[in-house]
């Protein structure tokens, strides 16, 4: 019997981390014998930005992580911040397979799953937004929270007043107006509690989460056909049950917002159009200058994004 | 290896290191250096050591405490903190130990403001210690309702670590932090009353120095003059925090800019002063940050290697009545404590403590308060709370270890009385947030 | 040989001095970020990321002069206890235990200094910042650190002065 040992960056208590422990328990259950993960903690026991390298350098096996923690190491991650695409599909088209291989070339590490895909993000707001006249979202005086996954679009295209803070101080500077608005995931603001503060949804969503399994690869080379086959057969159920889990919680979520007194503004016509091109373009455009830099080249950018992006359901 | 093996390794190798003289920072290292040995692979676990190091201390929430320290040391060493205290001394006529009392009204409104344990241990120690040791106070009138107080931070609102502690445990953040009023005011009732018994028993505690008689006419004038400008700042930084100008750690800053402006009114802002402030203020931040690299790294090790959720799934194994299972989990937290920062602890302990509350029939708001106060306890536990050092490093030279250790412990007792009160009447947390 | 030591001690008390100006700079940071906030502007984020990076810099450019300064707090127990022959040799066994730790973490600090070269590593926040130059200040403090504990092993002065306490 071989053994993984993993942490994952989000606190324990966290959705997406109790996601990742469902998918250890499948693992658990069905590699009885074979093959065993072994969950060391969460961020108390590796810094959350410090995971990636650790998994690079086998001091963990595994680490369950946003693709945006190391996206300095591989940027080709903001094909998937700005898919439209859930794993399944992606998993399908040889998206993951074009991932995986671009993780194993860069960092030494396997990419064994895109987990909890197919939520996005939402931009939450304190006040009504106001649209102009073509009906495009005017954020002039409103002061937005913003981190290094979103502020391509928020400062470039949206030309929002930024305010960088970290997730723990977000709900102190909702309180006392230091911020009144912030982008986040659909699911997860009521876990925050920052709906006591926000009162309004802007749709459409947009992004894609990213988070997903890394393994060390000679950790991963080292393991016997029958555990690879494990590992790698759960992982792939998991990325489709996870889908399909948390499309239900997104539901229960805005559900339960809407109950609360959340309104929803939905952009429409072309001012969503563009809303959302300018959400992925930014993005994309910030891909592509980070792989040009990088000794391989931009040369699989056009491919990622046909394997990401499928310009009909935008239409 | 087993979870006590672990545990004993880690513990052993930072207690034996620092007996025997090693710099606290360096034992840390030391330790943390065996610990990602053992645990981490051997050689490449030590690199990891030194990025948990680098993640830990390029942090925003590290930020606001140099400026404190910055803030008070201006005010001590331009002679505007003495001013403030001359005239509150006047003021106050014959009370004894009224600097001490002062301290504690003062440093409660401020710390209790300001959200950070840290950064108002950092401030009221570099600025009311020396002033305080100047006018003949002993030590531990000075030290030890400050180290009380830094800790109120945590439980009256505003308070980040409730926050957090809140979000974490899925329990509702207002009402976590309104539970924390009464019990925090009753916490400073304490305090006050410690003070009040030290003079009772130690008169020479505090000075009992004369004070001239003074007409209603100059005591409104000294008040004007050299307590509403001083205090003003403060209260001035406070309203931009409450009024969302400035997040409570950006706050520290415009508390020292603020000083600075006040110095220059008073003229009283030399070359000196400034060099002296600035070196003051670096001391004590690099002692202490050194030792937040080493022990940041140290609790990710108690916990990566298995040793700390070991000892809380044990601890919490046995089969025993709701109160006793109670005082173990407020035992392992002062455990623990003592060597692991504190958001690390929530993080370990959350996920366990909550359910297993939920299950004895605990109100969670209650039960996060009680968990608030037993993290605001462990910030100054001998032998390595935090807060200890930073008001080592801010004390007169000639401050001995067991001068901080003595004078913390009545205040630590005042905690311990109110976590009592707390299990005998629940509804003292609980009737406020209703 | 002295011309040497003195330009050392310009290198240890120079690192001092940038450390106290970047603590300066912190406090200017984060009162021009919330001065830009609150007249409409908005605040360059490298303000908010120099003050987080700044944290960094300060600690490992002042921790050196701060051994020669004998800041560092350590528990005087054992030493206290012991007679002077022996307190002598034991706080010189201390400080080599302290050369010891600082040259290891010199090394190995160095070598991730090498890595993060070699992979092109960022450390990821508002900005894409290379992590080298965060990594190198490893081995200079912990480098100078080794030096200045070694004053203690060698030289006339003592880390530990016998008298029960801590110690600054
Ligand atoms: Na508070
Ligand atoms: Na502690």
């Amino acid at each position: 019997q071989e053994t993984l040992t993993a942490v994952h960056a989000f606190p324990g208590t966290l959705i997406y981390t109790q996601s990742f422990l469902q998918f250890v328990d499948k693992v658990n259950k069905a590699g009885e014998g074979v093959v065993q993960i072994e969950v060391r903690g969460g961020p108390e026991a590796i810094g959350m930005f410090q995971q990636p390298d650790a998994v690079r350098d086998g001091i963990v096996d595994m680490v369950y992580t946003p693709g945006s923690f190391y996206g300095g190491a591989l940027p080709e991650k903001d094909a998937l911040v700005a898919s439209n695409l859930t794993a399944v599909e992606a998993r399908e088209n040889g998206g993951i397979a074009l991932i995986d291989e671009i993780h194993q070339a860069k960092m030494g590490v396997k990419y064994l799953g895109w987990f909890d895909s197919g939520v996005s993000y939402n931009l939450w707001m304190k006040d009504e937004p106001k649209l102009d006249a073509n009906g495009n979202l005017d954020v002039s005086g409103i002061k937005l929270r913003g981190n290094a996954v979103y502020n391509a679009f928020f400062t470039e295209y949206l030309g929002a007043q930024v305010i960088d803070l970290p997730t723990t101080e977000v709900y102190a500077g909702l309180e006392r107006g230091v911020v009144d608005a912030t982008g986040w995931t659909q699911i997860g603001l009521i876990d925050l509690k920052w709906n006591e503060f926000l009162n309004y949804r802007v749709e459409p969503s947009f992004f894609s989460t990213d988070l997903g399994v890394i393994v060390n690869l000679e950790k991963w080379n080292s393991l016997s056909d029958e555990a690879k086959t494990i590992l790698q057969d759960v992982a792939i159920e998991h990325e489709k049950a996870s889908v399909e889990a948390l499309r239900v919680k997104r539901d229960e979520d805005f559900a339960a917002l809407e109950a609360g007194g959340m309104k929803v503004v939905e952009l429409q016509g072309e001012a969503r159009a563009n809303y959302l091109a300018a959400a992925r373009e930014k993005t994309w455009g910030r891909m592509k200058g980070l792989m040009a830099e990088s000794p391989m080249g931009d040369g699989q950018y056009d491919t990622l994004i046909g394997l990401f992006y499928n310009a009909e359901l935008d239409k | 290896m087993e979870w006590y093996e672990a545990l004993g390794l880690l513990l052993g190798s930072i207690l034996a290191l620092m007996a025997i003289g090693m710099p606290v920072a360096l034992a840390f290292l030391a330790a943390n250096i065996v610990g990602a040995w053992v645990f981490m692979g051997g050689e490449r676990g030590i690199g990891a050591l030194l990025n948990n190091g680098l993640g830990s201390l390029t942090s925003f929430a590290l930020v606001p405490i140099p400026l404190f320290l910055l803030m008070g040391e201006i005010f001590f060493h331009t002679g505007l903190g003495g001013r403030m205290f001359n005239a509150i001394d006047k003021l106050l006529g014959k009370l004894p130990g009224r600097l001490s009392y002062v301290t504690v009204l003062g440093g409660t409104g401020f710390s209790t403001l300001s959200g950070s344990s840290m950064g108002s241990t950092a401030l009221l120690g570099s600025l009311m210690v020396p002033e305080m040791n100047r006018r003949g106070y002993k030590k531990h009138m000075s030290i030890g309702p400050i180290l009380g107080t830094g800790g109120l931070a945590i439980i009256i609102p505003p308070s980040a670590l409730a926050v957090l502690l809140a979000t974490l445990a899925r329990i509702d953040v207002g009402k976590l932090l309104i539970a924390g009023i009464i019990p925090g005011l009753i916490l400073a009732a304490f305090y006050l009353a410690t003070i009040f018994i030290q003079t009772k028993i130690d008169p020479d505690a505090a000075p009992a120095y004369e004070v001239e008689p003074m007409t209603l006419g100059q005591k409104l004038s000294l008040f004007l003059r050299d307590v509403v400008p001083m205090v003003g700042v403060m209260v001035v930084i406070v309203a931009m925090m409450v009024g969302g100008v400035v997040t409570p750690s950006e706050a520290a800053a415009f508390g020292a800019l603020g000083v600075l402006i006040l110095a220059v009114i008073f003229r009283c802002l030399t070359w000196e002063a400034v060099k002296k402030s600035i070196v003051g203020a670096l001391r004590v931040t690099l002692m202490a940050y050194l030792i937040v690299f080493g022990s940041a790294t140290f609790s990710q090790l108690l916990a990566f290697s298995g040793a700390s959720s070991g000892l809380i799934k044990w601890a919490t194994g046995f089969d025993l009545e709701p109160i006793a299972m109670l005082l173990v989990m407020f035992g392992v937290l002062l455990l623990l404590g003592m060597f692991m920062e504190q958001i690390s602890m929530m993080l370990l302990t959350v996920p366990i403590f909550f359910p297993l509350a939920a299950s004895l029939g605990f109100d969670p708001i209650w039960f996060g308060l009680i968990m608030l106060l037993a993290l605001e306890i462990s910030f100054t536990t001998p032998p390595f709370g935090l807060l200890l050092f930073v008001m080592k490093g801010v004390a007169p030279p000639d401050t001995t270890m067991r001068d901080i250790y003595m004078s913390a412990i009545p205040f630590i007792l005042c905690s311990l009385c109110l976590v009592a009160l707390l299990i005998l009447f629940p509804p003292l947390a609980l009737w406020l947030p209703g | 040989m002295q011309q040497l030591s003195r330009f050392y001690s310009l290198i240890l008390y120079g690192m001092a001095v940038l450390a106290g100006a970047m603590l300066v700079w912190v406090m200017i940071a984060v009162i021009m970020s919330v001065g830009m906030r609150n007249i409409g502007m908005q605040p360059w984020a490298w303000l908010f990321t120099s003050t987080e990076y700044a944290m960094l810099y300060i600690t490992m450019l002042g921790a050196p002069w701060l051994v020669r300064e004998k800041g560092h707090v350590h528990i005087e127990l054992v030493t206290a206890a012991l007679p002077p022959a022996l307190r002598r040799l034991v706080s010189r066994g201390v400080a080599l235990a302290c050369v010891l730790v600082s040259l290891i973490l010199a090394w190995k600090g160095f070598e991730l200094f090498q890595t993060n070269i070699a992979r092109n590593d960022y450390d990821v926040r508002a900005y894409y910042f290379p992590r080298w130059i965060l990594t190198v200040s490893f081995p200079i403090c912990f480098g100078l650190m080794a030096i200045e504990f070694s004053r203690f092993v060698f030289g006339t002065e003592l880390m530990h002065s016998g008298e029960a306490g801590i110690h600054e």
